[in-house]
């Protein structure tokens, strides 16, 4: 095998991936002294300049391939490599974009915490996993940077170890992401199995085995390759179980919520570029192992998922919390975009949410930064986080409420952001995919429109509660305290991430989604006709809808018009989050701590009766073998030293020393022969 | 007529008498009396069957042989229990048990 030259863009890619390596692995030696992050920083830094650089000659242009033997195992050799095709190099570019300013923040926004060098190693660790999942060229790279990226967002939701709600959420986190790792190990062993190749251009590039086999045989009974239709769909669903997990979908999505224990900056590059984003890319990643039954498998999961955890968001309390069910909610809408099978649609809400929704993590941060303050100043005993302690907050800290409530409407679709172009695409896709199907597939685009208006509910209620309306805090209400502007170090990511949420990130013309970049680059053609109708009626209706609800939400939690009744089913349904919780520990944790004691009873009673058994037989025999020994063996020795002994004290009274005694005796021996002679003679 | 019967009679009671001499005195003189005896039941025995043996009395020429072998014996015997006495002060065979070791 001959060696691929490296060329510039691959060597800044490598080079990507490489920094912020190599910022975890100085932040790990320097231990300690690491306090400031300057490693770190600097790493990222770096990283964005070879990404962008990256990005620049590799968008729009032939993918770029290198790979190295890596290990063989028999016959078969395993290879590592990058693929820099534009989906690769767009997430690189978003991921170490996205975490430049996290990392900025947190100088702001950690300091003073006792742990900060562990702080920034992890966090190096992360972005470095992160990116060289995003451009490895096989699925085993791929799974390697899976799992780190897993391991990373364990250490850093778990970052406060001390408090025993961080650690049951790390541990959370980390259970759930297994079962979804053994989903993606699945996915990938029965692809190895089939084709001998874990190559990801070999498998899914335009040339790969996927696309000339379905091009090739029929539609329907399609038989990729070595495998039959049915190990595909298992593949698929396989897949779908590890992104499912990472990405949060609904019912693995209880990780999420739970890891909210870590620092808020964690969170946000967690929600935005990071942990969850390596589900929703996997799946554009091998997108065309994919049949019309995962696809519809993954567009149901998705739709449940973005309706369960709006409604779940509803009624929370903790801003992170409302937040957090918002990005499981807006993972559900890429699930459907990858569904209805235009996985560049959900690449695209992908990289717009990843700006907005860490920008909504960041401008969280920095209210609860404030309240945190506050509350240790006035000793107040308030849960920073509790939306209901807030409350008029614009006042004090308008840059915040200006960069917040920018996110808030790019989550909501408003026009003019990058999250109306990329919600109202997917919108009038899955109306249209489901015109296409006709039938039960309507739900999807109706529940999708539900969706919307609840994600407009949640939202603006949270920042009605925040900035709007009177302090709820005694001492924020009767001007004894100021709340201000976080520094420059946390106002500066904040900015920036405001301005990514607009539409000229991704477009000039800002109200139609055909002419963003992005999709250009990485479109596939789509096999139904567009229904223009709907591109004018959707983004016109959604707007509507989102200004009614805000309306009405500032009647509500403004005007005091109208109060929730906290005491129906529904409300308690929602504020206790569809009680998985507790149906896992019943059902889940319950079963699993059963089937231990089973184990534990057969361990011990089974196994170690054995054990026991066998020691107690090896204990007889050997006490018996012990006894023959000591008795018959020894024994014998012993009878014959007795006998000899004997016979010797016997004998030794006959040495008298008298001449006359030996003498006797000689005589009588004499005497005894010659009787013998005379009696046997005779 | 005597026959070699009275002979081997005498003989056997003449050893007989030497041998409880031997076995039974507390005088080693006496003791040496008995050997002596008994020496003397052998040749007798020598001498009696000798009869037999006309042509060249091989009985007669042994007996005169052990005789003077007695004698000489009988001499250093009694050199030997005079030594004894002087170191022992006793010639007492029971007293004197020096060859147990």
């Amino acid at each position: 095998m001959t060696l691929p030259t490296p060329t510039y863009p691959l060597l800044a890619a490598l080079a990507t991936v490489l920094l912020p390596f190599i910022g975890f692995l100085l932040s790990a030696i320097a231990g300690r002294r690491a306090k400031s992050g300057a490693i770190s920083i600097t790493a990222i830094a770096l990283s964005v300049v070879a990404a962008g650089y990256t990005f620049a000659n590799v968008w729009g242009g032939e993918p770029i391939h290198i790979q190295w033997r890596w290990f063989t195992i028999g016959e078969q050799a395993f290879h590592v490599g990058l693929l820099l095709d534009n989906m690769a190099v767009l997430m690189l570019l978003l991921v170490s974009i996205v975490a430049l300013p996290v990392h900025i923040y947190s100088v702001a926004y950690m300091k003073g915490d006792p742990g900060i060098h562990r702080y920034w190693t992890f966090l190096s660790l992360f972005c470095a996993a992160m990116l060289g999942l995003v451009i490895a060229d096989n699925l085993l790279l791929m799974y390697v940077c899976w799992e780190i990226v897993g391991f990373a967002s364990y250490l850093l939701i778990g970052f406060w170890f001390t408090k025993d709600a961080a650690v049951q959420a790390n541990k959370r986190a980390f259970i759930i992401n297994r079962i979804g790792d053994i989903g993606f190990l699945i996915g990938f062993a029965i692809l190895y199995a089939g084709f001998g190749t874990l190559d990801i251009n070999a498998l899914f590039g335009p040339q790969g085995l996927f696309a000339t086999a379905a091009g090739a045989s029929t539609a329907g009974s399609t038989v990729h390759g070595g495998l039959p239709a049915g190990w595909i769909t298992a593949a698929g669903l396989a897949f779908f179980l590890g992104a499912m997990a990472k990405s949060a979908q609904f019912p693995l999505h209880v990780w999420l919520p739970a890891a909210m224990e870590g620092p808020t900056s964690v969170s946000s590059l967690i929600h935005a570029a990071t942990m969850v984003a390596a589900g929703v890319f996997l799946l554009a990643r091998i997108f065309p192992v994919f049949d019309d039954t995962v696809l519809l498998v993954i567009a149901a999961t998705g739709t449940v998922t973005a309706l369960i955890a709006a409604y779940f968001a509803l009624t929370q309390f903790d801003i992170k919390k409302i937040l957090a069910f918002s990005t499981v909610s807006q993972l559900g809408f890429m699930m459907v975009g990858i569904g209805i099978g235009l996985y560049p649609i959900a690449l695209f809400h992908l990289a717009t949410h990843a700006f907005f929704k860490c920008l909504l993590f960041l401008c969280a941060g920095a209210v609860i930064h404030e309240m945190q303050h506050l509350n240790d100043k006035h000793r107040l005993g308030i849960d920073p986080q509790d939306i209901r302690n807030m409350g008029g907050l614009r006042r004090y800290m308008p840059v915040t409420f200006a960069t917040m409530l920018i996110a808030s409407l790019a989550l909501v679709g408003f026009p003019l952001t990058s999250g109306y172009l990329s919600k109202d695409a997917l919108l009038v896709h899955a109306f249209e995919w489901a015109a296409l199907h006709q039938g039960a597939a309507h739900i999807i685009p109706y529940v999708l429109a539900f969706v919307s208006v609840l994600t407009s509910f949640y939202i603006f209620r949270l920042l009605a509660k925040v900035f709007f309306g009177t302090a709820a805090t005694p001492a924020l209400a009767n001007g004894q305290a100021k709340l201000h502007d976080p520094s420059a170090w946390m106002v500066g990511p904040m900015l920036f991430l405001a301005a990514c949420s607009l539409f000229p990130l991704f477009t000039l013309h800002p109200l139609n989604d055909g002419h963003v970049w992005l999709l250009q680059g990485i479109a596939v053609s789509k096999p139904w006709p567009s229904l223009p109708l709907l591109h004018i009626v959707i983004p016109v209706g959604a707007a509507f809808a989102t200004l009614a609800v805000a309306v009405w939400v500032w009647r509500w939690y403004v005007g005091g018009k109208y109060t929730a009744k906290t005491d129906g089913p529904l409300y308690r349904l929602s504020f206790h989050q569809g009680y998985l919780d507790g149906l896992y520990d019943r059902f889940v944790v319950g079963t699993v701590l059963r089937f231990a004691g089973v184990l534990r009873w057969l361990d011990t009673y089974v196994v170690d009766g054995l054990v026991h058994g066998l020691t107690t037989l090896g204990r007889s025999l050997a006490s018996a073998a012990g006894w023959v020994d000591q008795r018959i063996v020894d024994g014998l020795v012993r009878l014959f030293g007795k006998l000899a002994w004997g016979v010797g004290n016997v004998v030794r009274r006959t040495q008298t020393g008298r001449l006359q005694g030996y003498f006797a005796s000689l005589f009588l021996v004499i005497l005894v022969i010659l009787l013998y002679h005379i009696i046997v003679q005779a | 007529m005597i026959t070699l019967t009275h002979f081997l009679v005498v003989g056997a009671c003449l050893f007989s008498i030497g041998l409880y001499a031997v076995m039974a005195r507390r005088n080693a003189i006496m003791v040496l009396v008995g050997i002596e005896l008994m020496i003397n039941a052998a040749i007798l025995n020598l001498v009696a069957f000798g009869r037999y043996d006309t042509e060249h009395y091989g009985g007669q020429a042994f007996a005169l042989f052990a005789i003077v072998l007695a004698a000489a014996s009988v001499a250093v015997a009694l050199a030997i229990i005079l030594n004894v006495y002087k170191h022992h002060k006793t010639i007492n065979p029971e007293d004197i048990n020096q060859l147990k070791d």
